[in-house]
């Protein structure tokens, strides 16, 4: 400790912030879990009430439990797949990659906020691109954002936008395997298929692993997409755990009874981490 | 050379950030400052600015200083200044969070501001929408600086088109509805491509029925002190009742996707009445100000909302701008002399082109007969309809309770149920009542 000091002294602003802005934050929420809290009044405590209520008569809390699962348990394995294949393609040697690299990449960097806005547009279900498009194919493409059915089935579709960011981490995971283990398959006449399926594939999934954790965390605490362009609606079907959270905090000023729902959310986190882990020695392969 | 080039963009960025202008200097440094927070932006921010303006010319002692802070940010920013005890002076907000905050005690009490005469006199001469907005608990906690009231705004030109005579506007709702229907039209797959008349917002018809959310006789809200819920009156019922037979007559999907087409960005240039999109729509007092900026030559005209059969005449909803003290804010007396200039509670003549500057309904019938105000008038005979529906007693104001915000969310998500055909009037009532009474249940359980 002694001879860390200047190290420590280097690091001091951040463990300030990291420890009045986000530990005291989170151990303070515990306490106020169980509390009647609305920012300006002292916390009162309330015991379990604010979990009993939230478990045993808020229909909404569930209903934005089950649109959150629905929402990772289809949007996660999608994005997963469409940006390892992305990846697949973009390490081919091509003339021009790195501009191919560049495109599916950009999208990534723009802002959600801004990327919303621009969606809300291209799925309008009259003057939108996408129905426009889907117009030209004879197809009367649906209300996309403002109908019960496709409203949750749009913003999945609209996850795949953003895969920029993984497609980069999978393209660093396959620069990664050993080129030997290639022309080791191909000495033994393993075609393309053979190599993807028996080398890329199992070599790749300490990164798949990753990208499933991470897009995880991320599918539980979706907010932006659904604040910005359905608000929860129609008819709550894309109200999500963390927007209905953020209502209850902000909107409803009841913060005992959010931080209460944040911290069932972070047990669930929690489990379902650990259930992957535990699954993981299964089939993540480490080293060639 | 990258080196080189690295140090001089910095050198570059340094010589930026010194030249580049900082905080605005106060005008008058020597005054006491008053910390003003509103909520408008673009060109409502710009009036804002001319009133400040004004009030600092006219001010020996003061000085205000007007910030923006927009969005949804704006109540959350408000309540954690107040809660580390470093709030504004004074801040302009939606009526909304009148009774939430005021039952917190976030809200000094305007009317303990006054002397015995002039809350006397406050009563007598401020709109009872006024009162009813800004009250909570028999205490005064907003003074409005603006008004919303709402009514029909048509387009002769679609109505002459179609036949019909734009000199004799329906008596009746059933009568506008059956105006709607001529001036509708759709394409020739079936699809909407302009609304003769959409009846929709349920808390803006609820008075027109003769409904209501809350019991002013009696001072209970909707749902009582006892925990019974009385959403689902027969008025009420019969309110939802046809704004959903309507929406089942023009097509329920039909009608979604129309107007998720619309243009609506919030822009005052982008209203579907100035592109022709609705024949007859329900709008704000405010589309007079910016039709005559953004559409001069379009010919409209205004009428208030007609009743049903048995129901309300120069009835309907409003809302409007207040003006509010935290607690805790270190120049009550600053922000209390603003308010009073702005509002025109001090010279309603002065004040009274305040509001016409952002084209506002105001606080007393003194402002309005002022002569700035009268002027304006006659400037655009349009706007005298909603002059005229403000001092009914049909006008409603959304319950006082302290969980109004979540009520009226509730009620617009029955509406929503009800519109898209998902439930019968009857079944979105009976559940938005059965959700309210379990949010009021689960207060009462934890002590609020």
């Amino acid at each position: 400790m002694r001879d860390n000091r200047i190290g420590y002294a280097f690091i001091s602003p951040w463990l300030f912030g990291f420890l009045v802005f986000t530990a005291f934050p989170f151990i303070a929420s515990i306490y106020l879990s169980f509390c009647r809290y609305d920012i300006i009044s002292p916390p009162v405590w309330v015991g379990w009430a604010n979990y009993e209520e939230l478990l045993g008569n808020d229909p909404r809390f569930w209903k934005a439990l089950w649109n959150t699962v629905s929402y990772a348990c289809v949007a996660l394995p999608l994005c997963i797949a469409t940006a390892f294949a992305l990846s697949l393609l973009l390490n081919l040697e091509v003339r021009g990659m790195s501009v191919y690299r560049t495109v599916f990449f950009l999208p990534y960097i723009i802002p959600t906020v801004a990327t919303s806005v621009v969606f809300v547009w291209v799925l309008n279900p009259q003057i939108g691109l996408i129905n426009g498009l889907l117009g030209k194919l004879g197809v009367h493409g649906p209300n996309w954002l403002n109908d019960t059915n496709w409203a949750m089935r749009s913003l999945i579709l609209m996850s795949v936008w953003g895969v920029g960011g993984s497609v980069i981490i999978y393209l660093a995971g396959l620069k990664d395997i050993p080129i030997s283990l290639y022309e080791a398959a191909v000495v033994d006449g393993a075609g393309a298929w053979q190599r993807t399926r028996h080398i890329t594939f199992p070599m790749m999934t300490p990164v798949i692993f990753f990208n499933l954790i991470m897009g995880l965390i991320g599918a539980f605490q979706y907010f932006t997409q659904a604040f910005m362009m359905t608000n929860g609606g129609p008819e709550d079907s894309t109200l999500f755990y963390a927007l209905y959270l953020f209502y209850r905090a902000w909107r409803y000023l009841d913060m005992g009874y959010a931080s209460a729902m944040a911290w069932v959310l972070f047990v669930i986190v929690t489990v379902v981490t650990v259930i992957v882990f535990r699954t993981h020695s299964k089939w993540v392969h480490y080293g060639a | 050379m990258i080196i080189v080039l690295l140090n001089l963009l910095l050198a570059a960025t340094f010589v930026l950030v010194f030249a580049l202008p900082g905080p605005r200097r106060r005008a008058y440094p020597r005054r006491v400052a008053v910390r003003f927070w509103h909520m408008w932006t673009g060109e409502w921010k710009d009036v804002v600015d001319r009133i400040a303006q004004r009030f600092n010319e006219s001010q020996e002692k003061y000085e205000l200083i007007a910030l923006s802070v927009p969005g949804a940010t704006a109540d959350s920013k408000f309540l954690l200044a107040v809660a580390g005890g470093d709030p504004p002076d004074c801040m302009a907000q939606w009526n909304q969070v009148i009774p939430a905050w005021a039952d917190k005690g976030v809200l000094v009490p305007l009317d303990t501001l006054m002397s015995t005469d002039e809350w006397k006199d406050f009563q007598a001469t401020a709109y009872p929408v006024a009162l009813k907005i800004g009250s909570y608990k028999g205490h005064l906690y907003g003074v409005t600086t603006g008004l919303n009231i709402w009514a029909c705004y048509y387009r002769p030109d679609h109505l002459r088109a179609a036949g019909l005579d734009p000199d004799r506007f329906p008596a009746d709702l059933d009568g506008l509805w059956a105006w709607g229907e001529k001036l509708t039209r759709t394409d020739a797959e079936g699809n909407l491509t302009r609304l003769g008349f959409l009846p929709a917002w349920y808390q803006m018809f609820v008075p027109v029925f003769g409904g209501s959310f809350y019991d002013e006789q009696t001072g209970a809200v909707a749902v009582e002190q006892t925990g019974a819920v009385t959403i689902n009156t027969p008025a009420n019922l019969r309110a939802l009742t046809w704004l959903a037979d309507k929406r089942a007559e023009l097509g329920y999907k039909k009608v979604v996707r129309f107007i998720s087409s619309l243009n609506t960005g919030g822009f005052s240039t982008e209203w579907p009445f100035i592109s022709g999109q609705y024949s007859i729509t329900v709008d704000g007092q405010w589309r007079v100000e910016q039709l005559a900026k953004y559409a001069p030559d379009l010919e409209y005209r205004t009428a208030p909302i007609p009743p049903p059969s048995g129901g309300k005449a120069h009835a309907g909803w409003s809302n409007g701008n207040f003006m509010i003290i935290p607690t805790g804010a270190r120049q009550v007396a600053g922000a209390w002399e603003f308010i009073k200039f702005w509002s025109g509670l001090e010279q309603p003549e002065r004040a009274a082109e305040f509001y016409t500057w952002g084209g506002w309904l105001p606080l007393s019938d003194k402002i309005a007969k002022a002569p700035e105000y009268r002027k304006y008038l006659a400037k655009f005979p349009q706007f005298k309809t909603f002059l005229d529906v403000l001092p009914s007693e049909n006008i409603q104001v959304s319950p006082p309770v302290p969980y109004q915000v979540f009520l009226m969310d509730m009620i617009s998500r029955a509406d929503d149920f009800a519109m898209r055909g998902t439930k019968t009037p009857g079944q979105a009532l009976e559940d938005l009542e059965r959700e309210v009474a379990q949010e009021v249940a689960k207060r009462k359980r934890s002590g609020q």
